[in-house]
């Protein structure tokens, strides 16, 4: 994945890039508007991580330009300013997600994930959170290569909550999904094509946990040496 | 916040207000003076017409007075130079007439030329073409004279009579009008704008004071104003002045104390980082010419918390400042669905739950309020956050809503309740201040949250409620806002289990 982070803070976007690169991203780092468009004339990113603050041209500008040229590269745009307006302003001038400055370094690989698999959802029809992956043209699940084996309920449930992801799914929302196939469905039935999925999805870290009182969640379970990290 | 010592606006406003007294009074005064010389010059033109009418009824009296002195046979023609063969022998009323104003009358007749047969000579030659009267002003040495002349028959056929009077009427009304009435009104007007200027200056004198008392004042002195001082009708001023002294010097306080505090706070993480930093800075100049510095795992741990830490702070002073800024109504309130801000919360600390092993759960049921959404959004983020962090690994927190639109007024609240050590009821009130932290807690934390918290609640129009959790064991906060009925939208049903 190459990824164009267009910061012109020093620190910030040695941080951001040393921090991705780790995470195993190509990132070429821009300090200008103007070098970012050129980047992106000559090269193809998969991503572009935009501060708002950027000397000249500013990144809603920037944004925008992209947009006006046609280029549907995901945004991800960094802001100090959290008023509410600054939201609003970067969501419509065509950004995909914001982040606030300071922000910490596993939400923003969080965020670039989801945004990743939400373009990619776009053009390929493939829904994957890491090992899982669920070709939606194809009809075929996958779990880290090996095919999986779904019913047409289960399908239906893992969908929904593969498209979520890495959001909660509400359990009556799953219950409006599921009303295709069965007039009469029961919470308690939901249960079982969760319970059947979790125990498929287990195996290969992908878990899928009930929120009390909401619904369910797929997660990863992180690699035991992350998961002693405070 | 310095006000100018001459502050243009307020004498500006002590002059616009004698201005607008002084216009008031001097207007209707005005045109009661114009008023009143007009009407008594209309008086002296009546007087004028009545002094024509009396000159005019005389002169068929001198008419008859003319009597005929020379024999009927005289020869003809009489030279009237030697003897105009006529007399006067005036009848009572003109008699009397001239005699009442004597040296300011006069009387001649003429004949048909014009030519004087008896009477003053300083009469002008005055040839009335018709049987009319004629009237006329001349001056003669000084006196104006109002003279009459008529063809009457006479004794001596017919011959121009004519009569003048020198007290004259109209002269004498305007000299009594400009004496009697313009004079004394100008004279009276005079008084008034000295009087009116005097009394409205001294009227005002409260309100001058009052404004150089607020002038001379510097920022820092926000003491109240004596009202007792004051006239009963700048009182009320006076105490709206001294309240508003009141609130902005709390405020001012408030805020002092708030960025002392605030920096103070800033100083612990900002330290820690700093030795941190400092220590490898010193170290890396005692190893000389090497390029690399080795870091040990947990120093960068270390120095992440306290960065995140510092960066936490950071965002509770902004949200504290903006609850400050809202109170002040600044900002529109619109309609929350506290349910669906319950939900996107707890979205957003699964992960957070998920590393400490905790049970992050939620009960919601419908529940709409009026507020401001990012607002209640801090409100509950700064709740759950507390939640998360003072309890224990393997705990369980619920975020609950709900409302109860049978009570009085409707009610509409948010609850988080966890299982962790709670808060003893001495502490309950002292946890809701700026910076103050429980004793023996493990937890980093900067003492803010709870308080921004409240903060929001109190923006709100209510307040945090720090309760026992169920089975008398943790922390249930709660958040009691008044309802609103969802406008026109159907009430979405609850997600069971």
């Amino acid at each position: 994945m190459r990824l164009l982070l267009v910061e012109d803070d020093l620190m910030v976007a040695s941080g951001i890039k040393l921090g991705l690169s780790n995470a195993g991203y190509t990132v070429d780092w821009v300090g200008s508007a103007e070098r970012a468009e050129h980047a992106l004339d000559k090269d193809s990113f998969d991503l572009a991580i935009v501060d708002i603050g950027l000397p000249g041209v500013n990144g809603l500008e920037l944004t925008q330009r992209l947009r006006a040229r046609g280029l549907t590269i995901p945004v991800l745009i960094l802001t100090a300013r959290d008023a509410l307006h600054d939201r609003v302003q970067g969501l419509d001038l065509g950004a995909d997600d914001y982040m606030l400055k300071p922000f910490e370094l596993p939400e923003l690989l969080a965020r670039l994930r989801a945004l990743l698999r939400r373009s990619q959802a776009a053009t390929t029809a493939v829904l994957s959170l890491g090992p899982l992956e669920m070709d939606t043209a194809l009809r075929r699940v996958s779990l880290a290569g090996q095919p999986m084996e779904v019913g047409p309920r289960e399908w239906t449930v893992l969908e929904y909550l593969l498209l979520q992801a890495p959001k909660p799914a509400a359990k009556d929302k799953l219950l409006a999904a599921l009303t295709g196939w069965d007039k009469e469905i029961t919470p308690n039935a939901i249960e079982v094509y969760v319970s059947r999925l979790r125990a498929k999805l287990e195996p290969a870290g992908v878990a899928l946990r009930s929120i009390r009182g909401f619904g369910y969640r797929l997660e990863l379970v992180p690699p035991p040496a992350h998961a002693r990290e405070p | 916040m310095r006000a100018s010592p001459e502050g243009p606006s307020a004498d500006g406003l002590i002059w616009g207000l004698q201005r607008r007294l002084l216009v008031l009074l001097f207007l209707p005064l005005g045109l009661v003076g114009l008023a009143s010389v007009y009407f008594h010059y209309q008086s002296a033109g009546t007087a004028a017409l009545q002094q024509d009418q009396q000159l005019l009824r005389l002169v068929p009296m001198l008419a008859d007075s003319v009597v005929v002195t020379l024999p009927r046979d005289a020869p003809r023609p009489i030279d009237l130079d030697v003897d105009p063969g006529l007399a006067l022998l005036l009848a009572p009323p003109v008699d009397e007439f001239l005699k009442e104003r004597e040296g300011y009358a006069g009387y001649g007749v003429m004949d048909a030329n014009g030519r004087l047969l008896v009477g003053d000579r300083w009469l002008p030659t005055v040839l009335p073409t018709t049987e009319d009267a004629e009237f006329l002003s001349v001056v003669e040495s000084g006196i104006t004279y109002r003279v009459v002349a008529q063809r009457s028959p006479t004794a001596a056929g017919e011959l121009i009579i004519m009569l003048a009077d020198g007290s004259d009427g109209r002269q004498q009304w305007l000299d009594t009008v400009l004496l009697r009435v313009v004079l004394p009104n100008l004279l009276l007007m005079l008084v008034a704008a000295v009087a009116v200027t005097w009394a409205v200056s001294r009227a005002l004198r409260p309100l001058i004071d009052l404004k150089e008392a607020v002038e001379r004042r510097s920022p820092r002195d926000l003491s109240p104003i004596d009202a007792e001082s004051a006239p009963a009708e700048v009182r009320p001023l006076v105490s709206s002045l001294n309240r508003l002294f009141s609130l902005v010097n709390d405020q001012t306080q408030a805020q002092r104390r708030f960025v002392a505090d605030a920096a103070h706070q800033l100083r612990t993480p900002l330290a820690g980082l700093q030795a941190q930093v400092e220590a490898w800075s010193q170290a890396a100049r005692s190893m000389g010419g090497a390029e690399q510095l080795s870091l040990r795992v947990e120093q960068v741990h270390r120095l992440r918390d306290a960065t995140r830490r510092t960066s936490q702070l950071a965002n509770q002073l902004l949200a504290l400042s903006r609850a400050d800024s809202v109170s002040a109504d600044t900002h529109p309130m619109e309609q929350v669905d506290l349910q669906e801000l319950c939900e996107n919360i707890l979205a957003l600390y699964l992960d957070a739950a998920a590393d400490k092993q905790m049970d992050l759960g939620i009960e919601g049921a419908p529940a709409q309020t009026r507020g401001h959404t990012w607002l209640l959004r801090e409100l509950l983020i700064n709740i759950v956050d507390n939640a998360i962090k003072y309890t224990p690994p393997g705990g369980r927190i619920t975020l609950r809503c709900g409302q109860e639109l049978t009570a009085e007024p409707p009610q509409a609240w948010i609850e988080v309740e966890d299982d962790g050590p709670g808060i003893a009821d001495d502490e309950r009130q002292r946890v809701l201040e700026r910076f103050y932290r429980l004793h023996g807690t493990q937890a980093e934390g900067n003492g803010l949250g709870l308080a921004i918290a409240d903060e929001i609640a109190r923006s709100h129009h209510t307040q945090l409620q720090l309760l026992t959790g169920g089975n008398g064991r943790g922390l249930r906060v709660r958040v009691v806002f008044e309802a609103v009925r969802a406008g026109g939208r159907p009430v979405r049903e609850s997600p069971e289990g």
